[in-house]
């Protein structure tokens, strides 16, 4: 693609030009974005900006209207990529958890490993184990997901997605449907994950998360980024005017 | 009058007339003849062993049936349910036209229909193949519905976490969506054997031997050689050994459902 750089890595995701309309409503209007390899990016914005969306296209959860998507060495714009080899290597964390309601807590961890890796079920379940033991959540392996506390399902969650040895973590407003009390577990689990080198790309309302771990901190609005740096720049003195009001709202929300 | 004033009149004189028709009921029948009718004991007595092997033809046709719903029904549930347009088309008329004909009708066909158009055609196991195939045509349909409904009633995110985990959408249907789809489906599905418990009494039309009779045409043969109608009695009480058992589990599952 471009020339310029010989010595400058290949970045793990590369997007160009992303656009994603529903009928007339163009929630995604060219977006230009690159994750070097274990960089954190928070994305924050106004609700329907088109984050989730962003997110959700990276391994094409969403089908991009237009646009190349370049993830973990995976092509995902290409027609005839292999999606379910990508999505191996693309971790992923939804806002409502989605653990398998019907596995023990093991099993949800274990369950891909085993069908989609082949790995033998004891291999499979010693490393679900091993996942379950770094997000915190010990003794529960037998539970069903509903018996246990929001944080602790979205810490499984996460452990799930990270048993299949991803290159790359995205995370869809992990906490927003949390109590209050528990968005920190769930927030020391990703401030780990940073910490080792994971490539993560983090849609997230939790402004201080932002400010501690995110390397850069991209503001979108309408569907386009609108501001793009530093989390103390962006977030501390942000230039623009839609990403001040946004901040501010979002910072005093009573005033 | 007050509104509980008129509400008290109104429920009094329903009773009244309750314990009229009653009474005049009481007054006007024939008790003896009644009993003579129903309740002739040594008539029901004499059923005895005999009944057990209808009896039990009735939950053989009942399962064999059910299993071939299940076969066909599934399938048919998620190609109702596949991106697959011809797929989707070809279920729908499928559920439309064995929802909407008279199971009797359908066994008619198989029974004598089939073998007329496909001449010297062996159903497996005979009469039993028939069965299965007759009834389960109708119940596939109605068992493909259910499925159907159940598959929907999974939630998106389930199906939105297994393919990002990279699972493939049949591996997804068979480790994700299907085991969740049948748990809610277990209810309406056991009320589908109860409808097949009763529409196995239809299987006497393709003639059947008193090996493979089923409980009402044996209850109906015993009311014409004793000119009695104490054998369907038996053979109603019977069927409700099935159904009732069957209902009460439906409905412990249904809210056993609920609570998860």
């Amino acid at each position: 693609m471009t020339s310029n750089g010989t010595t400058e890595p290949e970045p793990l995701v590369r997007i160009r030009g992303l656009r994603k309309r529903y009928g007339d409503n163009e929630v995604l209007r060219g977006i230009d974005l690159d994750l070097a390899e274990g960089e954190v990016v928070c994305l924050i914005g106004p609700s329907g900006s088109g984050k989730s969306t962003l997110l959700r296209c990276v391994n094409l959860l969403e089908t991009p209207s237009g646009g190349t998507i370049v993830a973990a060495g995976h092509d995902m714009t290409d027609p005839d990529a292999d999606l379910d080899a990508a999505r191996r290597e693309i971790g992923m964390v939804f806002q409502h958890f989605n653990l398998f309601s019907h596995l023990s807590i093991l099993d949800n961890v274990a369950i891909a490993q085993r069908r989609v890796l082949k790995t033998p079920r004891s291999e499979a379940e010693a490393e679900a184990r091993r996942r379950l033991a770094e997000v915190g959540i010990e003794g529960k392996e037998r539970s069903r997901p509903a018996q246990l506390s929001g944080g602790q399902q979205q810490r499984v969650a996460i452990a799930r997605a990270l048993a299949m040895g991803p290159k790359l973590m995205l995370f869809d407003e992990p906490t927003s449907a949390l109590d209050p009390e528990l968005v920190g577990e769930v927030l020391a689990v990703m401030k780990g994950l940073a910490a080792e080198g994971m490539t993560m790309l983090v849609v997230t309302h939790e402004m201080s998360f932002a400010r501690e771990v995110a390397d850069r901190v991209l503001f979108l609005d309408g569907g386009v980024i609108v501001e793009s740096g530093p989390p103390a720049e962006v977030l501390t003195a942000p230039k623009t005017e839609r990403a001040q009001s946004f901040l501010h709202r979002v910072l005093h929300p009573v005033d | 009058m007050t509104p509980k004033q008129r509400r008290r009149l109104s429920r009094a004189v329903q009773y009244v007339v309750i314990a009229a028709v009653v009474a005049v009921l009481a007054a006007v029948a024939d008790w003896g003849q009644i009993a003579d009718s129903f309740f002739r004991l040594d008539l029901a007595a004499a059923m005895f062993p005999a009944v057990w092997t209808p009896f039990w033809n009735t939950i053989v046709y009942t399962l064999l049936a059910f299993v071939f719903g299940m076969i066909v029904g599934v399938p048919i549930a998620l190609m109702r349910v596949s991106s697959f347009g011809p797929y989707r088309w070809f279920a729908r008329v499928y559920v439309e036209i064995f929802r909407g004909l008279p199971a009797l009708l359908v066994l008619f066909l198989v029974g004598y229909g089939v073998p007329q158009a496909f001449p010297g055609i062996q159903y497996p196991g005979g009469v039993y193949g028939q069965v299965a195939i007759g009834l389960g045509l109708t119940s596939s349909a109605y068992i493909a519905e259910s499925v159907r409904a159940g598959i929907q009633a999974v939630p998106e995110g389930q199906v939105e976490a297994a393919r990002s985990l990279g699972m493939s959408h049949t591996r997804t249907m068979i480790t994700v969506v299907l085991p969740q789809a049948l748990r809610i489906v277990i209810p309406p599905l056991t009320n589908e054997l109860v409808m097949l418990t009763k529409d196995s009494s239809l299987v006497f039309v393709l003639g059947v031997t008193t090996a493979t009779m089923e409980l009402t045409k044996f209850a109906r043969n015993e009311l014409t050689a004793n000119a009695n109608a104490t054998p369907l009695l038996v053979g109603g009480l019977l069927y409700l050994l099935l159904t009732v058992p069957l209902s009460i589990l439906a409905r412990r599952l249904e809210t056993r459902g609920d609570a998860r």
